[in-house]
């Protein structure tokens, strides 16, 4: 053999032989660092005292009752008297709109989103739509899409449209704990000045935002912790001095139906507890003083020295707490491909930027969503309805759940089955729900 | 069946693999089966075998390949190769019948010999050749947009295939280093067999010797000279999770662009760089309007050449591909407008909201630790103003 014959054949036969010394080549995780658990901070030392049995009065016997007077609770109420059941509904503080008006989240989201012809088009319609409708009639909001409101003119409205449906209103009371008879709910104790009382009924609804009566219950659900803000409003916007020699650009939040009044909204702290007693507490003294401190330094830079801190949110910002276990959970993917439900109760908007299966749709692009009866009724408890930011999706969806027009949708629909389980003698988890879609259209509800 | 058969004969074996090959180089759902074909080419596994000095599974695939080719000259060719069909196809609708490849030196037998030794030394220099990665990069561009680099990419099959209307045959018989490889394989089995058939033509033998003496001489002096002329800088773009570094991938990526079609969020685009033309088609990441999955590994999965090194689902977290960076000044929290959706979207918990100067001023905190630059936070931030920066390849 030649030796360029040999040398070619040398080099080829060693790349053949590269081959056999070489290894695999694949890139496996190193093992996983243990995580250690985070014990929950105690509350109390764990003593305890026992309350003796006493018999408490019953204020009423009514068809339905409505725990928590948010935009979930008054469309609730409001729909189920409209549909003809006396209601009865019971609110903590002494104003309806919860945390759109007392906790000064003024932005109606999300009114609109994009139907299956790629035009923007508004969802929101029945009981939330028509407090929208009166909010601007009174000149009272901001823009067409997702409108920002005056709270004041919010708690007008809305105690008016309570007092036009009927609606017998308990302000000042708390939801203390249920009466159950086996699975099926009878009542809810209620807590007030008056002390403790009874109120009877043949349907609950819990609006209270934080699953109280479901809790009580003894449903099943998630808990989430989530950030939790304080809103505040400054006044005299309108008398800031921009020429004055000095003057930098402060952040001084959005505007509201108000000229010369602007809301300041707070993220707040992460991964807090709602439904802690001592936390809130502590959160809410926090804030105050943050937001008093913040006020002062925007007072004292040159141009701003009228601007005053209007008020701080009487309601505490608390934006999750819980999530009911349904027969239905509302999933991601639901809202982003039209889904249809047989038992359509309404249909609500897109106001943010999601992420679905990797890519981006943009608030612009996200389809309107439908919500379904089913994830208003919760697995145990019998003639228990949830509406509100506590009813059963899966926790991608949150941003879109938690708001006020979702609240709005999820609201008129318990509470138009309540008044329709009511009518019809059955049990909320048996009515027909296409009597119900035909309330609810009755009712001026938009099913898609 | 016995249809079936019929019409099987009629189009013949090479033609149904074509149709096969077609449809995996077409960009669907195929997971880890698209663009199988440049498994099958043994001149790219060797290539990526002798410059990553390791495997992986599916390189078993083309040395089986291989093994065939020893006992059946040149099996891939006659019996799977789609482009050798098309080739065929164009060959016989050209006029120049009288064309005869006779005279033109065997070139793509010396072009698998220089790129096999100097693939070993550092470069694989005519692995871009491969017909296996000309078939499936023409199908890469119907996966995404349309760019200078995707078109190029696409030009290479018909600039080939236009060829054959003039020069009919001269591809398959002395230009493709894939054949060329196959052929030197043969001449490895009759060196083996000492038993050779007497020579005709000594003369000529001795002067194919000659030539492969300098093409793999020539190999070797290029592998080892080439890459330093041809250092990439650091790069200002993201490639995939598991790229080798710069200075290899350049070199070492096929062009083919099966990562590109087979990225379920579809964010893998072809590079275009004025500056470096080496870097030219190889995979870039473009955040616009998807991120990489947390569970994914299917670009890992399909690159043939051992460019993007295999990698497990789980090993993700281990592969940083960027690091997100917030432009607080467009940051919706500092306006106090309700945001958290960067921290909501990253899985690896890298970003959180945190006190600025404790009052209730939040903005959004990068922990570079834990980032890898997935991108979501940067697709999801509703004013756009996170952007993924590209961290040094593993």
């Amino acid at each position: 053999m030649k030796r360029r014959d040999f040398f070619t054949n040398v080099l080829l036969t060693g790349g053949a032989i590269g081959l056999g010394v070489s290894c695999g080549r694949k890139i496996e995780p190193s093992p996983a660092k243990t995580e250690v658990a985070l014990s929950n901070l105690p509350s109390g030392d764990g003593k305890t005292i026992t309350e003796p049995a006493k018999q408490i009065p019953i204020l009423a016997e009514t068809d339905v009752l409505v725990i928590g007077g948010g935009p979930a609770g008054t469309a609730a109420a409001i729909a189920a008297s409209r549909a003809g059941a006396e209601t009865y509904l019971v609110e903590r503080y002494n104003h309806l709109g919860g945390l759109w008006t007392g906790g000064l989240v003024l932005p109606l989201l999300a009114t609109h989103a994009i139907d299956k012809q790629k035009k923007a088009k508004q969802v929101i319609f029945g009981i939330g739509g028509e407090m929208s409708k009166r909010l601007k009639d009174l000149n009272m909001s901001i823009s067409e899409v997702n409108p920002v409101i005056d709270p004041e003119a919010g708690k007008y409205v809305l105690d008016e449209m309570i007092r036009e449906a009927g609606v017998k209103m308990l302000y000042h009371t708390w939801g203390a704990n249920v009466i159950m008879d086996g699975n099926t709910i009878k009542g809810v104790f209620v807590e007030s000045k008056s002390g403790r009382m009874a109120v009877l009924a043949k349907v609950v609804i819990d609006c209270t935002g934080d699953g109280d009566i479901f809790h009580w219950a003894g449903e099943t659900y998630d808990e989430m912790k989530y950030h939790i803000g304080l809103v505040h409003r400054l006044g005299n916007i309108d008398r800031i001095d921009t020429e004055k020699p000095g003057y930098t650009k402060m952040e001084i939040g959005q505007p509201t139906p108000i000229p010369s009044v602007n809301w300041v909204n707070m993220h707040g702290q992460n991964d807090q507890d709602g439904v802690d007693m001592l936390n809130l507490s502590r959160l809410q003294m926090e804030y105050r003083r943050e937001i008093w401190e913040s006020v002062q330094k925007i007072r004292q830079t040159p141009g701003y020295e009228q601007v005053f801190l209007l008020d701080t949110a009487p309601q505490l910002g608390v934006r999750m707490s819980r999530i009911v276990d349904a027969e239905y959970k509302l999933t991601l993917e639901d809202t982003m491909t039209y889904k249809a439900f047989d038992d359509v109760i309404g249909v609500s908007g897109a106001w943010t930027t999601m992420l679905y299966k990797g890519k981006k749709v943009r608030k612009t692009e996200r389809p309107y969503w439908q919500i379904p009866y089913r994830s208003l009724l919760p697995k145990k408890t019998d003639n228990l309805l949830v509406a509100g930011r506590c009813f059963c999706f899966e926790q991608e969806l949150v941003e879109d759940t938690r708001i006020i027009g979702t609240c709005l949708i999820t609201g008129h629909g318990a509470g138009a089955a309540a008044g329709l389980a009511v009518k019809e003698r059955e049990m909320v988890r048996n009515i027909d729900t296409g009597k119900l879609k035909k309330l609810l259209t009755e009712q001026g509800a938009w099913l898609g | 069946m016995a249809r079936l058969k019929k019409i099987a004969q009629r189009i013949g074996l090479r033609g149904l693999s074509t149709i096969v090959a077609t449809l995996l180089a077409i960009p669907f759902a195929w997971g880890g089966l698209i663009g199988f074909y440049a498994w099958l080419s043994p001149f790219i596994m060797l290539n990526s075998v002798f410059l990553l000095k390791s495997v992986v599974w599916m390189n078993g695939v083309a040395f089986f390949v291989l093994i065939i080719t020893f006992f059946r000259k040149r099996w891939f060719c006659r019996y799977l190769c789609p482009v050798g069909w098309s080739c065929d196809l164009v060959s016989s609708c050209s006029h120049r019948k009288n064309f005869s490849v006779q005279k033109i030196p065997p070139l793509g037998k010396w072009m698998a010999l220089s790129s096999l030794v100097a693939a070993f030394a550092g470069i694989p220099l005519f692995i871009l050749l491969d017909p296996m990665s000309v078939f499936n990069g023409f199908f890469a561009v119907f996966s995404g947009e349309m760019t200078i680099a995707a078109i190029i990419s696409l030009l290479g099959l018909p600039i080939l295939l236009a060829a054959h209307l003039f020069f009919p045959g001269i591809w398959c018989a002395k230009l493709c280093p894939l054949g060329g490889l196959q052929d030197e394989v043969v001449q490895l089995k009759k060196l083996i067999n000492r038993n050779r058939i007497i020579e005709s033509e000594p003369r000529q033998k001795a002067d194919s010797g000659r030539r492969l003496f300098f093409a793999s001489g020539l190999g070797l002096v290029a592998g080892l000279l080439l890459p330093r002329f041809l250092q990439s800088e650091k790069r200002n773009y993201i490639c995939p999770p598991g790229s080798v570094p710069a200075s290899i991938f350049d070199k070492l990526c096929l062009r083919c662009g099966n990562c590109i079609k087979a990225c379920p969020t579809g964010i893998l685009k072809h590079h275009t760089d004025s500056e470096d033309i080496t870097a030219w088609m190889i995979p870039e990441i473009c955040f616009d309007e998807g991120y990489c999955l947390e569970n994914c590994n299917l670009c890992s999965r399909v690159c043939p050449s051992g460019a993007i090194t295999l990698f497990s689902p789980d090993a993700k977290r281990q592969l940083p591909i960027g690091l997100a960076e917030v432009e607080i000044r467009d940051c919706l929290l500092i306006q106090q407008t309700e945001c958290d959706r960067c921290k909501t979207a990253c899985s690896y918990e890298a970003i959180t909201i945190e006190a600025e100067g404790g009052t209730f001023q939040m903005i959004p905190i990068v922990d570079p630790e834990k980032c890898v630059g997935c991108g979501a936070c940067a697709v999801i931030c509703p004013p756009e103003t996170i952007s993924i920066i590209p961290s040094g390849a593993i």
